[in-house]
């Protein structure tokens, strides 16, 4: 018997008392794969390492003890990531007396020299010993660069910061996108903030921009080469569209005067609408957007026609926030029996209204250590995340975790594509 | 470069070793991180955790707790889990006892990991054994680790039986995940740590001998000898997979790569087929002197320079490794071995 709390019990609670059970922080962190995206989020989707070699022709040099760098072999069996890891393994006394921090000029030195090509940047990527150390990373990339001749950037792999101010998540963004230098500013510019891979190509939002009068737009993930991201610093604006890149946008304004526009990934059509004619009102154009709506609004009726009032579980291993994702599912006449993820005080406008339209669903946290323990009680049609199929291991489950990204509309209409196929 | 590594990935770490000893043994495992060492010990290290839960945890902890040293926090969260398993009449037995795992963040701050077992024991009521891995040794120290704890906290006298007493066993060195291909070498045997859990490991004093097939468990062996008198030897019943017809004829030159029992058995198979060959062993991880001679191997340009000097007609190493060797036209058998590559096929 697991730990959870229903809707009602939250919305109750209120984001104040959010309880001890959703706080990774209060109480021990269960190990299963259903929380293999938060112990370990270089193993799915973008952890720091691959985030961190986002830029065209980097390569990174890992600095740490030999267990954070293992599961990194993974990674480098992924083509494009081949011979672009470099390990500097810690040593004990090195540990002890800092020595380690003035060999990375050499290291990387030596990294450079070995490849046929000169790297565009090496990223140097730091984890929890250097956090306790105190490490000032930027110093020891400054000698990096003057010895080796090679533009060098920390990124920070501090697990132990997690839930501080400035997670690594948000950390490894800032660090790639300073290496933007000062562009000529073109009005007809924009960015698109947040992912480390693309949006799908029929996202409509590529479309709405263009109607706009945007002629560029550009994604780090789509620049071929270097000189191609050093693009990015000629925008008029970025369009921020993950929080966890919010940071490297504010840096952006102080540094080159780019404003930035906050844009979420929802699947709630209403919603959807509102935040783009809110865009087009930000940026002095206009959306028509009502094809896209109907579109949208007629693929959840067919699929609802064909399957009926399916029970859901969601977990929050998916490229949704399980909260606002559960809500839309309910709002379109579905059952979302049980939402396993981590409720956090600024969810709570999903989580108040999912109490009154459905207070009995059940809100589990993947990390609380009682989930050792999860049995499969009321039943479910299908699952959403990873996570929650690994609750529901022989119910159909559509992960809907791809690197790239679905967005607006088309969102939905993705959802219910893909969530019909895994149901035929 | 010391320390640089260009083509190999980092090999399997203490704390991944001493989880797999750890694994099947009925124990609330806490890794005494913020996460990340967890997610790559179960993620990554341990192929049983994708198909059988394990009471693994990760501490969870923040910067602050490991700046202030909040070991009492740590003892809270464990006693909130054991309190809650041990509330619910289904899960009550859950934990047989409390394994605490260290990783790199409480060795930079120099965490008292017996002190914190005396805690935990004292507040839960479960024994606790604590294994000071720091992240910075390798896999088969932390299974050292384990292994000499376990037998050493659990290990009871029984009377003596015909069973024999395997240790050693982590999926990191083999790839047997059942019992059946240890009893077709052994005969009735208790393998510890892949489904015997903690009560063969209870009645260890009562096997008629051990066969220590990994260097991990040669402490823990000697242990066992100097408290029961049991007998011990060191064999790896799967090394003959790994001989090839080319081995069995004239003077070869062979260079054997591998964890130091596996190396040492296969050196015994080739010269009772072949007196000629010239065998040299090396090794990555721990060489006890009982398993032979050794090149140890700490650098990438270790292995580059012994092969480029040994002038050998075959390599056995995981394929991993080739490309240190771009010159060698010998013969190559792939000796996978997951602790190295992290392949599984």
């Amino acid at each position: 018997m697991s730990t959870f709390y229903t809707a009602a019990e939250l919305a109750k609670l209120g984001p104040d008392n959010i309880p001890e059970s959703f706080s990774t922080a209060r109480h021990l962190v269960y190990s299963s794969p259903a929380t293999l995206a938060f112990n370990s989020p270089g193993a799915e989707g973008f952890g720091v390492k691959r985030a961190g070699l986002a830029i065209p022709g980097s390569v990174m040099l890992i600095v740490s003890p030999g267990c954070c760098g293992r599961n990194t072999s993974e990674i480098s069996s992924i083509p494009q990531y081949r011979r672009r890891f470099f390990y500097y393994e810690i040593q004990e006394p090195e540990l002890v007396t800092g020595q380690h921090l003035k060999r990375i000029p050499e290291a990387v030195e030596e990294v450079c020299r070995s490849l046929p090509e000169k790297p565009s940047v090496v990223m140097i990527c730091a984890t929890c010993v250097d956090a306790l150390l105190g490490t000032d990373f930027d110093r020891v990339c400054r000698a990096a660069e003057a010895r080796a001749g090679v533009k060098v950037r920390p990124c920070y792999m501090y697990a132990l910061t997690r839930e501080g101010k400035k997670p690594p998540m948000v950390q490894v963004r800032q660090s790639l996108y300073s290496l933007l230098e000062p562009g000529t500013r073109k009005a007809a510019d924009v960015n698109l903030l947040g992912f480390f891979a693309p949006l799908d190509d029929d996202s409509e939002l590529y479309a709405y921009l263009r109607g706009c009068g945007v002629r560029q737009i550009r994604e780090l993930s789509r620049c071929a080469d270097y000189d191609a991201f050093q693009q990015m610093a000629c925008a008029n604006f970025n369009l921020v569209l993950n929080p966890e890149a919010r940071a490297a946008a504010d840096d952006l304004y102080k540094q080159h005067k780019m404003p930035y526009i906050e844009l979420s990934q929802l699947y709630r059509i209403d919603k959807i609408h509102s935040q783009y004619q809110a865009l087009a009102g930000a940026i002095g154009g206009t959306i028509d957007d009502a094809e896209d709506y109907a579109a949208a609004k007629q693929a959840v009726e067919d699929f609802r026609a064909r399957h009926g009032a399916l029970r859901f579980a969601v977990g929050e291993c998916l490229n949704a926030n399980p909260f606002e994702l559960s809500l839309a599912l309910t709002e379109y006449g579905f059952t979302v029996r049980e939402i396993c993820a981590t409720a956090q005080s600024g969810y709570y406008r999903w989580i108040n209204r999912l109490a009154a339209l459905s207070p009995e669903t059940k809100i589990y946290c993947n990390q609380d250590p009682s989930m050792l323990f999860y049995e499969e009680g009321d039943p479910v049609d299908v699952t959403l995340g990873k996570d929650a199929a690994f609750y529901h291991p022989g119910t159909p489950n559509l992960a809907f975790n791809s690197d790239r990204q679905p967005f607006g509309y088309q969102a939905v209409r993705r959802l219910f594509r893909e969530l019909e196929e895994v149901l035929a | 470069m010391r320390g640089l590594r260009k083509v190999l990935t980092p090999f399997a770490p203490d704390q991944s070793g001493a989880v797999s000893v750890l694994y099947s043994m009925g124990a609330l495992t806490v890794v005494i991180d913020a996460g990340g060492c967890t997610g790559n010990i179960c993620g990554f290290d341990e192929p049983r955790w994708h198909t059988a839960r394990s009471a693994v945890f990760s501490a969870g902890l923040r910067d602050i707790d490991a700046i202030l040293g909040r070991d009492d926090l740590l003892i809270r969260k464990l006693e909130w889990a054991v309190r809650a398993a041990q509330s619910r009449p289904e899960t009550k037995d859950a934990f047989r006892f409390i394994a605490l795992v260290g990783t790199p963040v409480p060795a930079v701050i120099g965490t008292d990991y017996e002190a914190l077992a005396r805690i935990a024991e004292k507040k839960t009521g479960l024994r606790c054994v604590p294994i000071a891995a720091n992240g910075m040794k390798l896999y088969d120290s932390g299974a050292e680790l384990a292994w000499t704890a376990l037998f050493r906290k659990f290990a009871g006298a029984a009377e003596k039986s015909g069973t024999v007493g395997v240790i050693g066993y982590t999926p990191l060195d083999f790839d047997a995940r059942t019992r059946a291909p240890f009893k077709a070498a052994f005969g009735e045997c208790a393998v510890y740590g892949l489904d015997t859990g903690l009560d063969a490991l209870q009645a260890a004093g009562g096997v008629r001998e051990n066969v220590v097939i990994a260097p991990s468990g040669i402490a823990a062996a000697k242990f066992l000898k100097q408290k029961f008198g049991t007998p011990y030897r060191m064999l790896d019943p799967f090394a003959e997979k790994l001989l090839r017809p080319e081995m069995e004829q004239g003077q070869k030159k062979i260079l054997i790569v591998h964890q130091a029992v596996t190396a040492a058995t296969l050196e015994g198979l080739i010269q009772a087929r072949n007196p000629a060959a010239q065998i040299t062993k090396a090794s990555w991880f721990m060489t006890p002197p009982e398993c032979g001679s050794f090149v140890t191997l700490r650098e990438e340009d270790d292995f580059t320079a012994l092969v480029q000097r040994g002038g050998y007609d075959l390599i056995v190493a995981d394929a991993v490794m080739r490309d240190l060797a771009p010159e060698f036209d010998g013969l190559w058998i792939d000796a996978r071995h997951f602790a190295v590559s992290g392949r599984t096929e």
